[in-house]
């Protein structure tokens, strides 16, 4: 059983947190200074879990969670649940297959360019601020920054909110967007839990005592970023 | 007139530190011919060495290679391990140069956050200064290089450069802040809990304080004057003289012994030595 998964299909809430490694003054005409310190940006995310689970129906994932522990990593998304894949549906006016066809021409810094553009109208929305992205099969999605057009061009270039990070090349290779964009994330944290007995279950023609769950905190996924 | 500028421009600025950490591994240097294909070696002495045959970038002193040929030739080369770290995002390249010339490139392993560098001071006037280098969050193999080193990692050249970043994350620009020697390292463990961390820290200092602390001259003893010229037998028998009080510029006429001055007596002054030659007038102790 996929054990992070399992946690973002059930969370009764999240909370996304992408802010920069940043020092900040205010200088003596009371103008703020910022120093950034270029780091990965990785995704953070903590999933509130909801006291509900059962202990019979969830054994298979607290064995999961615990296999896991707070090393392992595992690629999740937000396109399996009904519940939660509107959080990063795609905003834009893109077919899955117009999607499917553009390639990376270049991706250095935060410019992402792409070519093989669909024969739209140049006022069709490529993407919106906060969309999702994803090269290929490469970890690492992020997100466009502002509202990109098809335009005229042969090319778009899409301002991105953090870096290329891939160490590989990208050229011509293909995106995905929205829901179909992966996340690899690990929690550091991953919470203990805590049986608290009620309720019964059936079992091979007998009753046994069941229990709640009550993990000892949220869940803090942190995208796992091996190699930049 | 100039008038300081109003903070007005640019309110947010992007740097990352790039540390470049040489480790000499041998006491000697290594003469072209003898290079092993694979070790990593620093130009010392260019000579008539072919290096950009070998894998470096330039036929310049200072310019660190991986060595693809054995050389040849009567340059010489330093075995170091050659370690470069970055707190940035991604692997970036920066470039060496002697004066306005880059004579080498070398590409800098992204530790994003788990690199820390110490505060460090920057004067116009040449300043001492000490500083350090923290690298947080490492497997027990990353250990092993500092520990491999069985020591060697004090002396080692250390070099901090600070990069700066343009809106669209390039680097595009980059100094040095710091250069300066290895005085120290220290590996500290924190297990709290289940939580267990590993931080190798690195003490350095800058040249001027390297300097400062140098003990420079021999010492006036036997093996210290032989160490640079092994016939050299001025300091053969100054074991004799150990424990004496030296009065070095005092008056001549003060130290005459009995003795030594011609003949002489105690009594009766002695007739100002007149047998006596020249340097009799010394207290053979004052030799």
């Amino acid at each position: 059983m996929a054990g992070l998964q399992t946690i973002v299909n059930k969370c009764g809430g999240l909370t996304i947190n992408r802010r920069k490694v940043v020092g900040l003054q205010v200088t003596r005409n009371e103008i703020p200074r910022v120093t950034v310190t270029p780091t990965t940006q990785p995704w953070k995310m903590t999933l509130d879990m909801p006291s509900s689970l059962r202990y019979y129906d969830n054994r298979d994932l607290l064995e999961a969670l615990d296999t896991m522990d707070r090393v392992q990593p595992e690629v999740i998304s937000f396109s399996d649940n009904a519940c939660i894949n509107w959080i990063f549906k795609y905003q834009g006016d893109l077919s899955a297959g117009q999607i499917a066809g553009m390639r990376v021409q270049s991706f250095v810094g935060n410019q992402l360019i792409l070519n093989s553009l669909p024969v739209v109208p140049a006022s069709r929305i490529i993407f919106k601020p906060n969309d999702l992205i994803q090269i290929g099969t490469n970890p690492y999605p992020f997100t466009s920054t502002t509202t990109v057009t098809r335009g005229t061009g042969s090319t778009v270039t899409v301002t991105t909110n953090r870096p290329n990070i891939i160490s590989t090349s990208v050229v011509n290779e293909g995106i995905t967007v929205g829901n179909d964009c992966e996340f690899n994330m690990f929690c550091p944290n991953m919470p203990t839990y805590k049986l608290i007995p009620g309720g019964y279950v059936g079992s091979n023609g007998t009753t046994l005592n069941n229990a709640l769950i009550e993990f000892s905190d949220s869940f803090e996924l942190y995208e796992y970023v091996a190699t930049a | 007139m100039e008038i300081i500028p109003e903070v007005i421009d640019a309110p947010e600025i992007t740097t990352g530190q790039f540390v470049k950490l040489t480790v000499y591994n041998s006491y000697d240097d290594t003469v072209a011919g003898n290079f092993t294909i694979g070790q990593t070696y620093k130009i010392e002495d260019v000579g008539n060495t072919n290096w950009t045959s070998i894998g470096a970038d330039s036929n310049n002193s200072g310019v660190i290679f991986v060595a693809t040929g054995a050389g040849s030739g009567n340059g010489t080369a330093a075995n170091v391990t050659f370690l470069t770290f970055s707190d940035s995002y991604t692997e970036q390249t920066l470039p060496q140069y002697i004066g306005n010339t880059i004579v080498a490139n070398y590409s800098y392993n992204p530790f994003g956050g788990l690199l820390t560098v110490g505060a460090q001071n920057r004067e116009l006037r040449v300043t001492s200064g000490d500083t350090s280098i923290a690298i947080s969050g490492i497997s027990g193999n990353n250990m092993s290089v500092i520990l491999g080193t069985e020591g060697l990692i004090r002396g080692s050249e250390l070099e901090i450069i600070r990069g700066f970043y343009n809106a669209n994350m390039i680097l595009t620009n980059n100094y040095t802040r710091f250069t300066g020697i290895i005085t120290n390292y220290q590996i500290t463990e924190e297990r709290d809990g289940l939580e267990d961390n590993f931080t190798i820290t690195l003490s350095a200092s800058s040249y001027k304080t390297v300097l400062e602390n140098r003990i420079a001259g021999r010492k006036t003893n036997k093996e210290s004057w032989q160490f640079f010229s092994t016939t050299d037998s001025a300091m053969n028998n100054v074991n004799s003289i150990a424990g004496v009080s030296f009065d070095f510029g005092a008056d001549p006429k003060t130290k005459i012994q009995p003795g030594y001055g011609g003949g002489g007596t105690p009594g009766g002054g002695g007739g100002g030595g007149g047998g006596g030659r020249p340097n009799d007038r010394f207290n053979e102790d004052d030799r």
